[in-house]
């Protein structure tokens, strides 16, 4: 069986159509995977990218098209079926049962029960180079160890395809790291995986084919070698991106950066201590670090979420003592989260509910929905939010145009300092432009700007310095020649140290 | 200690039923007796009923208000089989596919038609009712022959034919939810339903059996009222519901989905059936009841609540504290934090 697979077509999709009533998102998509190939996807907002990975996993039935997995047709759509074919899809938002032990929630839906298949779990876990306790409460786990619980399922459960979601946007590159080599040795072992990914360098290290999906329709697909970068972000945006948007912070750093915004001085609180930074109006903060470094736990202890335990805090001149969210946005102190779907939007309601909820204690008595609807429309045109209209639910919105509400709400407040954590996380890479441009637009409006990220490429193009930090310290500071190494030396050094 | 009364409801309820029981049995001499016992067990048998199959609809992430009117009905079908002439063993049949029927109709239109359960089962709790009513003319079944008042008689030790039968379906409802792999589907489905979807968990079958199940309880709870009062009024298990719905909160069943266990449950019906019994004991006036029952609910829920963010507290300190205490902690200390976060 493995020498088959080894060589064989492990998936095959010929013509694959679907369209929601009368809105057709995938027209005739041909995809073939074979065994031991990593095949990168990409597509932006709306592309159809993830209708194909429903439809291929028997989340969604397609209206017509055929599909194969191990050569045996999937026939009904069923995540149970697909899974018994051999394909396994790692989801981006990991699916958490909270109130089972993290080897429950690998082992749910097997046949053999999770006593049964600990030694194998065990055994994966191991291989996989991560710490992971198996008998914890699933409710317990952060983002990355949630997704390496997804991963788990699909191993354990022997998959012949994988589709990885965006595997690695909750990683650190040390797990990031570990399941490339995870990726490869299955890769050996003949499994053919389907890897979605908005990181051009990470599908350049990984995968070996890729293909773009714009509108519906397959627009570039071959060897990897065959593109340039530029041709990839060309195919999958009718919009060229132009060389203009990569960097251009030299120009606008000496005219107008002006007085200190906020001051903090040696604060501590849980998941850090002693970090002290300044930054002033018109500038551009990068925070640095690895996932769990406690930059998000710092912000959240800024914008008065959780309790600190010492240092002080000065905006505008005047220490602020009493902190919390209404207090800090009253003030202009405004912070958009990292988990958008969890902290940040009210998925069931309008979008200019959305937009206008930031404000909600200085909205009169008497509702106006018109003037909110208003204020919605003009964010939509300056920022390109696609939807159907202010009324249209932020459930049905792609990842980018829900963080471009999101953003659109924190601007609502009018800030004078805006801490944005990983504002670009699970978005593609034609919005990411337009939130990197919009960011940029803010600081030159003079706002001063805390950006939260992982990804060390996207504070290089953005920051004017940068703070990282390091197990809740301060790992170090970064005023000029600003690079990916010399981030990355200060996020991982300690890192490394600890692992070699 | 704490994390021990945090981790589990039933250790709560026992300690603060056995204070109570040690504060009754010195105020009334005589109250803790084989004798009270007995009352208390057969008291419980209609709450255990139907908050046992509560609880199960409750795991899975939804509500069945229905299960009082589905007793009067499944009663209702019985007295009227037997006094048609039916024998004992076909009436109870009769009674349990009223039980089954009413259910898997509520479970249609849950897990299939898509109907949020509040909604539907406060649809089919007027319905239910409606056909009892229609079925009895609107009078009480009564003159039910001897051999159905028999199976609530004493078989020794205070405990009746039925008594044997609901130990033994709440022995078996432990075993199913613990330590079977469809049991761990309830579970499953009520923590996060579209993880076990995605995961092959035939999630509505799942749905569907619960309500099932929960009809079958119901019947017999309705098989137990008739053999215990010996008549059938109107308003047979008129308001259990809402009663079965408290034990499950007080037993620890998430209204949310996802934990709880039967242990809870029957400590709880136990717990309530108890104060009851002490009442009568104690001679408090009956019209007290309600009074004292929703009061310590309540009492027990925000001593548990409490608890609770005690411990939310101390483990947010202790997973934090690694960064305290100075250097770069080592893996191991971090991984050891996590778990206990995890208990």
């Amino acid at each position: 069986m493995t020498d088959q697979a080894a060589t064989g077509r492990v998936a095959q999709l010929t013509d694959i159509w679907k369209s929601y009533g009368a809105v057709p998102v995938l027209k005739g998509v041909s995809l073939a995977l074979q065994a031991g190939e990593v095949h990168a996807l990409l597509g932006g907002n709306g592309a159809g990218k993830s209708s194909l990975m429903k439809i291929m996993s028997g989340v969604i039935p397609a209206n017509s098209g055929a599909i194969e997995i191990n050569g045996r047709p999937l026939t009904q759509a069923s995540p149970a079926h697909a899974q018994e074919l051999g394909l396994y899809l790692v989801p981006q938002e990991a699916h958490i049962l909270p109130n089972q032990s993290v080897l429950e929630n690998i082992c749910l839906g097997l046949a053999a029960s999770p006593r049964a298949l600990r030694p194998r779990v065990e055994q994966l876990v191991a291989e996989l180079a991560v710490s992971l306790d198996l008998d914890a409460q699933a409710a317990a786990l952060e983002i990355a160890e949630r997704q390496i619980v997804e991963i788990l399922r699909g191993l354990v459960r022997d998959a012949r395809v994988l589709i990885l979601d965006e595997p690695t946007s909750a990683l650190t590159p040390f797990e990031t790291n570990a399941l490339f080599q995870r990726v490869r040795k299955l890769q050996a072992q003949g499994v053919g995986i389907f890897f979605i990914s908005h990181k051009l360098r990470e599908i350049r290290e990984i995968c070996r084919t890729i293909s773009v999906l714009r509108d519906g329709v397959i627009v570039l697909s071959g060897p990897l070698d065959s593109y340039s970068d530029a041709e990839i972000i060309d195919a999958m945006s009718r919009v060229q991106i132009t060389e203009a948007s990569g960097k251009d912070r030299t120009g606008r750093k000496v005219s107008q950066i002006g007085q200190p915004r906020l001051s903090v001085r040696g604060l501590s609180g849980e998941g850090f201590r002693n970090i002290s930074l300044d930054v002033r109006a018109g500038e551009i903060l990068g925070l640095a670090g690895v996932v769990g470094a406690g930059r998000t736990e710092f912000a959240e202890t800024l914008f008065g979420l959780r309790p600190q335990t010492a240092g002080s805090v000065i905006f505008d001149g005047a220490e602020m003592k009493k902190r919390s969210p209404r207090i800090c946005i009253d003030r202009g102190l405004v912070y958009l989260p990292e988990d958008r779907q969890q902290h940040g939007l009210f998925l069931e309601a309008p979008l200019f509910w959305n937009v206008s909820s930031y404000l909600v204690h200085r909205l009169p008595f008497f509702l106006r929905p018109g003037a909110e609807r208003k204020v919605f429309e003009t964010f939509r045109s300056s920022m390109g939010i696609k939807c159907t209209g202010p009324g249209q639910e932020a459930r049905g919105l792609s990842g980018g145009n829900q963080q471009k509400v999101l953003l659109a709400k924190c601007l609502s407040a009018r800030p004078k300092v805006l801490i944005l954590d990983e504002p670009t996380r699970g978005v593609d890479v034609a919005a990411r432009n337009d939130i990197y441009d919009l960011i940029r637009k803010l600081a030159a409006e003079g706002v001063a700007i805390i950006l939260i990220s992982s990804d060390f490429d996207e504070i290089e193009q953005l920051a004017d310095l940068v703070e990282v930090m390091a197990f809740g310290q301060s790992g170090g500071e970064l005023t000029d020649n600003i690079s990916v190494d010399a981030i990355a030396r200060l996020a991982f050094g300690a890192s490394e140290a600890r692992h070699a | 200690m704490l994390d021990l009364f945090a981790r589990n409801r039933v250790a709560t309820l026992i300690v603060v039923l056995a204070v109570a029981y040690a504060a009754i049995g010195a105020a009334a001499p005589g109250y803790l007796s084989g004798a009270t016992a007995s009352v208390v067990i057969s008291n419980s048998l209609v709450l255990m009923l139907i908050s046992l199959g509560t609880m199960i609809v409750i795991l899975t992430r939804n509500i069945d208000v229905s299960s009082g009117s589905v007793l009067g009905l499944s009663a209702a079908v019985l007295g009227l089989s037997l006094n048609a002439g039916a024998g004992l063993p076909l009436a109870i049949v009769f009674c349990l596919m009223t039980g089954a029927a009413a259910g898997a109709f509520n479970g249609l239109m849950v897990a299939y038609l898509g109907i949020p359960s509040i909604v539907a089962t406060l649809g089919t709790l007027g319905l239910y009712r409606g056909i009892m009513l229609v079925l009895t003319g609107g009078r009480w079944i009564e003159d039910l022959p001897q051999g159905l008042k028999a199976l609530a008689g004493n078989l020794g030790f205070g405990f009746s034919a039925l008594t044997v039968v609901v130990l033994l379906l709440v022995a078996l409802a432990w075993y199913v939810l613990r330590k079977t792999r469809f049991g761990r589907y309830f579970y499953a489905v009520g923590d996060n339903r579209a993880a076990a979807h995605h995961l092959g968990v035939p999630v509505r079958r799942v749905q569907f059996t619960a309500f099932v199940a929960t009809g079958l309880c119901a019947a017999l709870a309705g098989l137990v009222f008739a053999a215990q009062i010996g008549f059938i009024p109107n308003q047979a298990g008129n308001g259990v519901e809402l009663k079965a719905i408290a034990v499950n909160v007080l037993g620890g069943v998430s209204l949310l989905g996802g934990t709880g266990s039967v242990a809870g449950v029957f400590s709880a019906v136990i717990f309530i059936t108890s104060i009851d019994s002490a009442l009568v004991f104690l001679k408090i006036p009956a019209y007290w009841n309600d009074f004292i029952a929703g009061a310590i609910l309540l009492s027990v829920l925000l001593l548990d609540g409490r608890i609770r963010q005690i411990i939310d507290r101390r483990i947010r300190a202790r997973r934090y504290a690694v960064h305290e205490r100075g250097p770069v902690p080592s893996d191991e200390k971090t991984t050891a934090n996590t778990v206990e976060a995890g208990r």
